[in-house]
């Protein structure tokens, strides 16, 4: 195994379009995510969460700082980074199974290799009813277990999740929350997921970055008390209460009390 | 004056309770009082859903009433100028029974199946690269932008210095006359794609050629269908212009040899064959993207 992920001063410019200034999305980001951790980061609507997402995932270039992963300068998008986009971006014409293999093909996994990994996943995942459905027939919750379960296969380093229950209802998203801490129970993997839910940033993760919109800088660094053992108790203790108060202000820019 | 309005009893009271406050005869459900919002006959309804059998009916109709409409015309018309459809039939009977239907239809079909092939099949290479590759888009773009506005049909005499008065300049001139369009519209097809779908493949180590061949080429393949459907009406185009000039056979030449003898009923014959095989063909298309794209949107 390798290595956490670490984001060294981060800032990424649009450049300016028909005489309209530039747009600063990030400023000067440092955030680190150590091996084994989940780390989330959350911020408010359009202050550069998804640009630095796709930055760390090689998608995007920024315009100054460095990526590290496992000590690694980032420069491109690879299987190493495994992410789950804000949309939908399973592919319509292959049917549950094949999504999932995707990434495995293009590792040229041995066939019977490949279909055993694609079972394991869609079984942790609770699809295997499922698997010969294409995306198009399938709920919004299932979905995003496809997709989670896609970009689990080719094993990443670092799992990338953008809004990944944005669009789902308060239940099947707290379903999911619990199948995100089983698989990261069950894989180990190291996630960094990016949220506007503070709540969920709270439950699910070791550590939260608290981003200040426009341009996106880290306001706050925080730990998360809770240790890995989980449940719904965890929602109802008075130190996550504080911790989503104190979190919610810092969001809308007044001092903390 | 609310109270006049609310019925049955004029009781004004707001927080009446309503079951109590009916009159309704005892176990009776309550009877409407009126009708409110407005529903239209989904003949005349704005995008109303017709059943299958209407829409069929509907469509047969439609081309009895063409077909009336041309018996009328022939009729009221010299019979030099305008057949009626009984005398197009026999017409077509009868280059049916001598066998130079079927020798001007293979013929035509061939150029068209060789000529259309050849573009599309330029088109799916060059398209999805332009649309892959600024490089490419910005290189290419500017060399269609100029061709695509020189008329196909006014290379006919180059091509036939250049190439003989075979197939093998009726076959280019489809080609030339169609693969412009249809690279431009395989590209947008392509660019359609969403980036997402292409970002994601990235992340799953998906190498450059990876993401075009197994995420933008299947993608993009029912829209690729649809523009071989719309463009192959300038297919026929194009085969009409090249059969004009030098043809022995073919069912352009059929209408350009009828018109030598005033035989009006062999042109509106051969019209027939056009506008049949070209309502087959686009069926047919529709009905492959239908069977092989399923997922697709435009599918359904
Ligand atoms: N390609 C681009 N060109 C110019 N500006 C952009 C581009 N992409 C994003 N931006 C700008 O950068 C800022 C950050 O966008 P980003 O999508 O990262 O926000 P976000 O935090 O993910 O928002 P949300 O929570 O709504 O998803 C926004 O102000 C947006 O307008
Ligand atoms: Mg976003």
């Amino acid at each position: 195994m390798t290595g956490g992920l670490i984001v060294r001063g981060v800032t990424k410019e649009f450049p300016s379009r028909r005489r309209r200034p530039p747009v600063t999305a990030l400023d000067g980001i440092d955030l680190h995510v150590d091996e084994g951790e989940i780390v989330c980061i959350v911020g408010a609507s359009g202050c550069g969460k998804s640009t630095l997402l796709n930055i760390v995932g090689g998608l995007d270039t920024a315009t100054d700082g460095d990526v590290l992963v496992g000590g690694d300068r980032v420069v491109g998008p690879g299987p190493d980074r495994g992410m789950v986009f804000q949309g939908y971006s399973l592919y319509p014409w292959k049917d549950v199974a094949a999504n999932v293999a995707f990434g495995l093909q293009c590792a040229r996994t041995p066939r019977a290799q490949a279909k055993a990994r694609v079972e394991e996943l869609l079984g942790i995942m609770q699809l295997s009813d499922v698997a010969h459905l294409r995306p198009g027939q399938l709920s919004g919750g299932m979905r995003q277990r496809v997709a989670i379960a896609r970009a689990l296969a080719p094993q990443p380093d670092l799992l990338l999740l953008d809004e990944p229950f944005g669009a789902l209802d308060a239940q099947t998203r707290r379903s999911m929350h619990e199948f995100l801490l089983h698989v990261r129970h069950s894989t180990q993997c190291t996630v960094l997921m990016v949220t506007h839910d503070v709540a969920e940033a709270i439950y699910l993760s070791n550590r939260i970055y608290v981003l200040s919109a426009r341009p996106g800088r880290v306001a706050a660094e925080i730990e998360v008390p809770f240790s890995n053992s989980r449940g719904p108790n965890t929602q109802r203790d008075p130190r996550f209460l504080d911790l989503r108060d104190e979190i919610e202000d810092l969001l809308h820019g007044r001092a903390v009390a | 004056m609310p109270e006049t309005v609310s019925p049955p009893t004029a009781d004004a009271e707001p927080a009446a309770d309503l079951p109590a406050a009916e009159p309704a005869p005892s176990g009776e459900p309550l009877l409407p009082t009126g009708t409110r919002g407005r529903r239209h006959h989904p003949l005349t309804t704005v995008r109303g859903e017709l059943s299958p059998g209407t829409s069929l009916g509907l469509g047969v109709a439609g081309v009895v009433v063409l077909l009336g409409g041309w018996a009328v015309l022939a009729a009221m018309t010299d019979t030099y100028l305008i057949p009626s459809p009984a005398e197009a039939w026999r017409a077509a009977m009868e280059l049916k029974a001598d066998g130079r239907l079927w020798d001007d239809l293979t013929a035509s079909l061939r150029r068209i199946g060789i000529g259309y092939a050849i573009s599309m099949a330029i088109a799916i290479v060059v398209g999805p690269l332009m649309a892959s590759f600024r490089s490419v888009e910005s290189f290419v773009e500017p060399q269609i932008g100029l061709l695509r506005y020189i008329p196909a049909s006014a290379l006919t005499p180059l091509f036939l210095l250049w190439l003989g008065i075979d197939e093998a300049p009726k076959i280019a001139l489809i080609t030339v006359g169609t693969v412009f369009f249809n690279i431009l519209m395989t590209a947008d097809v392509a660019r359609a794609v969403p980036q997402e779908l292409v970002n994601a493949a990235y992340t799953m180590g998906a190498g450059r050629f990876t993401v075009i061949r197994r995420v933008i080429l299947p993608h993009s393949a029912p829209g690729i269908i649809d523009v071989a459907r719309i463009n192959l009406a300038a297919a026929w185009l194009m085969l009409v212009v090249s059969e004009l000039l030098a043809a022995q056979e073919g069912l352009a030449f059929r209408v350009v040899r009828a018109q030598r003898f005033r035989d009006v009923d062999t042109m509106f014959a051969i019209f027939i064959v056009f506008a049949v095989i070209g309502m087959v063909s686009d069926l047919g298309l529709r009905w492959l993207r239908k069977a092989a794209f399923p997922w697709s949107e435009g599918s359904r």
